[in-house]
């Protein structure tokens, strides 16, 4: 660690990197409904891909988000006749995603910010401690 | 280092690393295959105040033997927290100790003791 105050950004590169989990259930949710024609791929679900960001031999410097994964196009064929986007068999394709499934992993990335950020408290009490040094 | 405010500086350094190994594992409690780090110096630090000569104090970092989840990750999210607790309080106690030590020293030399 050589900055100043150094604790408090590793935990500030979790907090990002929940905020971007977050933003891509957000995102995932948003778009469970949407509607492709067959012959077209469909939305694929997001997820993020966490990496350590850490120096050989030395004390982890916190996360990075290397990118976000883009999931599968496929989807799902659903009969929907009515849909304007129908094909000739009446079928539609729409994305794979459950909600469930996303708002399990929306708690997950929520306790996972509030735990960082927590950290980040931590170490905040603990560095302002150390200013009344000498005084 | 030499003294007890050396003792005391080495301390709060490995403490403030400690909160940094602590803030990574967090960081990463969501990360595949990450190992959590657990940076030790206290067993060092005794050994080498118990030693008659005076010794060398270290400080290590290992991995973290608890056991993995499916995703390889062995992050434990609440000792982390308790552990992040513990490691301000040790600080905040390392730097009182500080502060009394100069204060001693300041006394010491025609100052004020508080």
């Amino acid at each position: 660690m050589s900055d100043l105050f150094g604790n408090i950004n590793v935990s500030g590169s979790g907090v990002s990197a929940a905020q971007t989990w977050l933003n891509t259930i957000a995102g995932n949710i948003a778009n469970m409904d949407d509607v492709s024609p067959t012959d077209e791929a469909t939305y694929g679900e997001q997820t993020p891909v966490f990496e350590p960001d850490a120096a050989l031999g030395q004390v982890g410097e916190g996360v990075t988000v290397a990118g976000v994964d883009e999931g599968s196009t496929a989807g799902i064929i659903e009969a929907d006749p009515t849909s304007p986007l129908a094909d000739a068999q009446g079928e539609v394709r729409v994305p794979d995603i459950e909600l469930g499934g996303q708002m399990v992993n929306m708690i997950q990335a929520q306790d996972d910010y509030q735990a960082n950020t927590s950290a980040m408290a931590d170490a905040r009490s603990a560095y302002q401690s150390a200013l009344t040094l000498g005084t | 280092m030499d003294g007890i405010v050396g003792v005391l500086q080495f301390a709060t350094d490995g403490v403030n690393q400690q909160q940094q190994a602590t803030a990574n594992n967090l960081a990463n409690s969501e990360t595949p295959d990450f190992t959590a780090e657990d940076v030790n110096f206290q067993s060092s630090l005794q050994q080498a105040l118990d030693s008659a000569g005076g010794g060398t104090a270290n400080l290590t970092v290992n991995p973290d033997p608890a056991p993995m989840a499916t995703d390889g990750n062995n992050v434990d999210t609440s000792t982390q927290l308790v552990d992040a607790q513990e490691e301000m309080l040790q600080y905040q106690t390392d730097v009182e100790m500080l502060n009394a030590q100069f204060r001693l020293i300041s006394g010491a030399a025609g100052g004020s003791f508080s």
